[in-house]
């Protein structure tokens, strides 16, 4: 428990200063509908880093960090350019052609030395578990004086007007927004900056209708997503990134499905209500039909409830095809651990001990080999006993899953 | 007398032939390491050229290109196998030259008569020729290897080269000659690192363990291109502290990022090791490579 609280603090404080400043950013680009202006000026910084690189300034040092930002700069004035350039082509067009055109370019660049590639995953992929309190004293100060500098202008933010002066209110905006987000995918990485920037601000849309409490709804929201995604993927041995995108996604998922429970009123969730069985409904019934259709194919919805209740899977088999079952589950684990024991035998023998001849390693390799053929032989049978007990019970339990089904069809009383 | 002298006449002509004939045998070879063992085998009478620049992943590769016209007019292949090129299967299929695919006469896996490491599951690539199940493809880092590697690619010399055989036999054996002689130093060089615990940021390092007698005792990124878990980084931590690592092991293109991290929090000192040619300047040809390998690593054990 310490170690996980040791690990986490730093990430925790760090994703609760992203979802500081993004949350609110998030708002903005919300109105203006230029969602994915993040990935384009982050993926703008890196081409910026990489050209830095390509003349001789080593990898975060000034000279790169200027490069990225005056990159980053120049993209700001172009996209400030282009808001009202035509009004025939949206801009979230051009943000994605910025965006392509700038990743396939910083590509070209890498072709000429290949450990750019490296330096451009550094600027796109920070890892959140690697966050350092140096870092989160760096960023800390630069967001505040942003934030403060865009809420103070906010009334003119919202309402630019146009010609030169609203295309240096815009600019101000895009240069202030790119420049937060060049230093916090550095930290966090590309997907889950993405993340803090829109799913808070979402949510916080979804239900409050004043900047202060769509902001106060963001900030708890993503407060409480980070907590949720670290926390989890401590606990599950996964990636953090890719979980607190995850649970991000989830948690927009949840407001979604609980906002006609909480804002519709009774008409709007008893529609939501019938929706959800509707849905279930017509998953019952697809799941019986396919289920008599190929009971020996892939049955997504058994398959999953079968694996969230261990003991279902065998209740439908009977005594000898339970056996056969059993006794395929013992081996296959049986092969796994002989195979594992033998593995760590070989790499133990590799410094301590007495070293193994090339002889001894390539029959280890047979016999490793073997344990795999064996183990998938006993896999194939499990899954052989499966088929076969479903295929026995089809007529049974397919026209059951579509009773149930229609049972739980909305029906309209008339 | 007269056929002798004409039989003589001959054979002179086919020797002048041979040796006139200056025009040096084309070969690819996916990697740089092979490229050096090739050049070592082949000395002078071989152009060699490698696909996959220095720190890209051959894993990783995509072929450009240019690979295709690389290949067209060569006569050997060389690739690592195991999995580790695969791209080169559709490269070599496009390339329209029957005798540089799988079982055809300019075709040479060099994995050939290597004792796999890490031998888990069974191969991915097209089945045909020798089915050994993907091991750890790593396996140009025990020097030992390079023997079996240039045996295979010497047969494979002579055999498309008739009349040159011996001269890349001569070359074989005298480089070989030189590896014996450098292995000895590395390996004590290196008898202050063995058995010492230590961390690598992906498992590049079996065959090199094997052979300098190393103790490889976790890894940063488990499964290569995933990042680790913080539970993973937690175990490793606590490995760290349990086993004393003093080292932390990572190539010039792999993240410095989570090993600086692990590192400033256990005092461990991180190592810059080249697992191919090129990866690092000093890091020249094979020979090089174990120099300056065997530098670094005695001089991170300090």
């Amino acid at each position: 428990m310490t170690e996980a609280l040791n690990l986490l603090w730093l990430p925790f404080l760090a994703a609760l200063v992203l979802t500081g400043i993004h949350a609110y950013l998030g708002l903005q680009v919300l109105a203006r509908n230029i969602i994915f202006v993040d990935l384009a000026l982050a993926q703008i910084a890196a081409l910026g880093a990489t050209v830095a690189f390509m003349l001789g300034h080593p990898v975060s040092s000034a000279g790169s960090y200027a490069y990225s930002l005056i990159f980053t700069l120049a993209a700001a004035m172009l996209l400030a350019a282009t808001r009202t350039w035509s009004g025939r082509i949206p801009q979230e067009a051009l943000i994605g052609v910025l965006y392509v055109v700038a990743a396939a370019g910083a590509f070209l660049l890498v072709e000429k030395a290949p450990q750019g590639s490296e330096h451009i995953k550094q600027v796109l992929t920070g890892n959140i578990l690697t966050t350092g309190a140096e870092d989160l004293a760096a960023v800390i100060p630069l967001y505040i004086v942003i934030g403060l500098a865009l809420w103070a202008a906010r009334a003119r933010l919202a309402d630019p007007g146009g010609g030169w002066r609203g295309w240096a209110w815009d600019f101000f905006f895009y240069a202030c927004f790119g420049v937060v987000v060049t230093s916090s995918v550095a930290l966090a990485g590309v997907l889950l900056v993405f993340s803090f920037l829109i799913i808070p601000a979402a949510v916080g849309v979804l239900y409050a209708k004043g900047v202060g409490r769509q902001l106060a709804i963001g900030w708890a929201v993503g407060a409480a997503a980070s907590l949720a995604g670290l926390v989890l993927s401590y606990a599950w041995d996964f990636p953090s990134g890719s979980t607190m995108v995850c649970v991000f996604g989830a948690t927009l998922a949840l407001a979604g499905l609980a906002w006609p429970i909480v804002r519709g009123g009774r008409r709007k969730f008893d529609r939501a209500a019938r929706a959800v069985r509707a849905g279930a409904a017509a998953l019952l019934v697809l799941s019986g039909t396919w289920l008599m259709i190929a009971p020996r194919a892939d049955q997504p919805l058994l398959d999953s409830v079968e694996y969230a209740v261990p003991g279902l899977g065998v209740s439908y088999m009977n005594e000898s095809e339970i056996e056969v079952y059993r006794d395929a589950d013992h081996y296959a684990k049986r092969y796994q651990r002989e195979a594992e024991r033998l593995n760590e035998k070989e790499v133990r023998s590799r410094w301590q001990g007495e070293a193994l001849d090339d002889q001894q390693v390539r029959r280890i390799s047979s016999f490793l080999q073997s344990y795999n053929e064996m183990r998938k032989g006993e896999e194939f049978v499990k899954r052989e006993v499966r088929a076969r007990a479903r295929a026995r019970i089809r007529w049974l339990a397919g026209p059951v899953l579509i009773l149930v089904g229609l049972l739980l069809l909305p029906w309209r009383r008339r | 007398m007269k056929q002798l002298l004409y039989g003589g006449f001959l054979a002179a002509l086919v020797c002048a032939g041979a040796t006139e004939a200056q025009e040096p045998l084309r070969i690819v070879a996916t990697t740089a390491d092979l490229k050096s063992l090739a050049e070592a085998v082949g000395g002078r009478r071989v152009a060699v050229a490698s696909i996959v620049p220095p720190n890209v992943d051959a894993h990783e590769y995509q072929p450009k290109p240019q690979d295709l016209n690389r290949i067209r007019d060569a006569t050997l292949l060389l690739r690592v196998g195991v999995d580790y090129d695969l791209w080169l299967d559709k490269l070599a299929a496009r390339a329209k030259r029957p005798e540089l695919r799988r079982g055809g006469a300019g075709y040479v896996d060099c994995s050939f008569a290597i004792a796999l490491l890490d031998v888990r599951g069974s191969r991915v690539g097209p089945a045909g020729g020798h089915v050994h199940g993907s091991g750890n493809p790593h396996y140009w880092l025990d020097p030992s290897n390079a023997e079996i590697i240039t045996g295979v690619i010497l047969e494979a010399l002579a055999r498309n080269d008739p009349a040159n055989a011996k001269y890349y036999e001569g070359e074989r054996l005298r480089f070989l000659e030189r590896l014996s002689a450098k292995m000895r130093g590395w390996e004590q060089k290196l008898v202050p690192a063995q058995g010492k615990p230590m961390i690598a940021y992906h498992n590049n390092w079996a065959y090199y363990a094997r052979r300098f007698r190393l103790n490889f005792a976790g890894y940063i990124e488990p499964r290569p291109g995933i990042p680790p878990s913080p539970s993973h980084l937690a175990g490793l931590l606590k490995l760290m502290e349990s086993q004393q690592v003093k080292v932390i092991v990572r190539q010039p293109h792999e993240p410095a990022k989570i090993a600086e991290f692990l590192a400033g929090k256990t005092g461990a000192k991180a190592a810059l090791l080249a697992a191919s040619v090129g990866a690092v300047p000093q890091a020249k040809d094979y020979l090089s490579l174990f120099d300056y390998n065997a530098e670094a690593l005695a001089n991170a054990m300090k």
